[in-house]
């Protein structure tokens, strides 16, 4: 009986070293010409002004096997492009993200939820203007795919939040009712690492 | 809807006279003018990249002119994008979008969407426009639908501004832009944001 359990235990052990060697992380470096970062804010409630953030860098750690993952994400405010010059330079200015004082911003998720092997959630904090917040990315779409022009495996998808601007402390136009509410869509694709 | 090979110029403002008299000898009808605010009026195109995510890209800001006479439920619209002007936050990707297999920008400086079929809420606010777009000189029916449509006075400028989201999905393949099919998906969207300045008080 004793022999018997300890046989058990061993396999038990051995199939956990082995789920455990399965279950391998594997680094992406955040492919600048497929991730961009978009804003959505409404316009008087008529339109939708729209502003991408051009200049950012991350890497995203992803264990689908034991489907967890964590991301980096920095952005450089002063990259914002609306397609007007003078919108550009005012959500540059303290009004808003006052990328002099605080050029960069920040998103780390580290709560990783799954639907089946796809990435459905991403949850985190987004440090902007010195201030951070809880920040829980949703996936719209998630595939990987292998990339026949890099010859590796790419992992990425489409994500979506909404953020409450004033908890990082920008109010500018709350007063004259512009939208406190912010419309995050977010394309990100990670090239696998060596 | 009448589709050509040829460059599709835009109507002349003749035409667009033309129209306002021939709105204005209706009955009650007010057609009134207004121009495309050019800093809140932008169209944004979303392409899926290998089933995986969105590659986005801004076109403006759109240039051109509407009317509108809500009261007769009628109107016009006729814009012009300059499609050299794409803008994806790629310098290499907006430069390898403006050769001749995809907008074809020197051959089509522009692309034209003109459109006098509007159809109208119960609330009086338009809900759709279908008119017929213009890329690399093939015209094709396109059918904009209005996501959230308003007039209002903007406290900025004091005047009637109306304008609203619009999206619209095309076939790229049907303008003759195959490149890179599968990988980047044929179906494009596109998300109109238009806001026009009455020309007249």
């Amino acid at each position: 009986m004793f022999r018997t359990s300890l046989i058990a235990a061993a396999l038990a052990a051995t199939a956990l070293t082995s789920t455990g060697a399965l279950a391998q992380s594997a680094t992406y470096a955040l492919d600048p010409t497929h991730t961009f970062v978009t804003f959505e804010v409404p316009h008087f409630g008529v339109t939708t002004n729209r502003g991408r953030f051009d200049k950012k860098a991350g890497t995203v750690q992803l264990d689908k096997a034991g489907k967890t993952g964590k991301v980096e994400i920095t952005i450089e405010t002063g990259s914002i492009n609306s397609g007007t010059e003078a919108f550009n330079k005012h959500l540059q200015s303290k009004d808003f993200f006052n990328s002099a004082e605080f050029p960069t911003a920040k998103f780390v998720g580290d709560k990783f939820v799954f639907n089946g092997d796809k990435v459905a959630e991403v949850s985190g904090t987004l440090t902007l203007l010195g201030k951070t917040n809880p920040v829980t990315l949703k996936a719209t779409n998630f595939g990987c795919y292998q990339n026949p022009m890099l010859k590796v495996e790419v992992c990425g998808g489409d994500f979506e939040t909404t953020i409450v601007r004033s908890q990082w402390g920008v109010n500018w136009g709350l007063n004259f009712g512009f939208s406190d509410n912010v419309r995050l869509v977010i394309q990100a694709e990670g090239v696998k690492q060596p | 809807m009448c589709q050509h090979a040829g460059v599709a110029a835009p109507p002349a403002p003749s035409s667009i006279l033309a129209l306002a008299l021939l709105l204005a000898g209706q009955a009650g009808a007010q057609p009134v003018a207004y121009a495309l605010d050019p800093s809140h009026s932008f169209t944004t195109f979303e392409v899926l990249h290998f089933d995986t995510a969105t590659i986005r890209g801004r076109f403006g800001p759109l240039q051109g002119e509407v009317l509108l006479d809500r009261a007769a439920r009628r109107g016009r619209v006729q814009l012009a994008i300059d499609t050299a002007a794409v803008s994806t936050g790629l310098p290499v990707l907006d430069a390898r979008l403006r050769q001749d297999d995809m907008l074809a920008s020197t051959a089509h400086p522009q692309a034209f969407f003109v459109a006098e079929d509007f159809s109208f809420g119960a609330d009086g606010s338009v809900a759709a426009v279908t008119g017929e777009f213009t890329l690399r000189g093939a015209g094709r029916s396109l059918q904009l639908q209005a996501l959230r449509f308003r007039c209002y006075t903007s406290p900025v400028l004091r005047r009637e501004v109306c304008g609203g989201d619009f999206v619209a999905t095309l076939p790229r393949s049907a303008f003759g832009i195959t490149h890179s099919l599968p990988f980047v998906a044929d179906t494009v969207r596109l998300l109109v944001q238009v806001e026009a300045i009455r020309q007249t008080p």
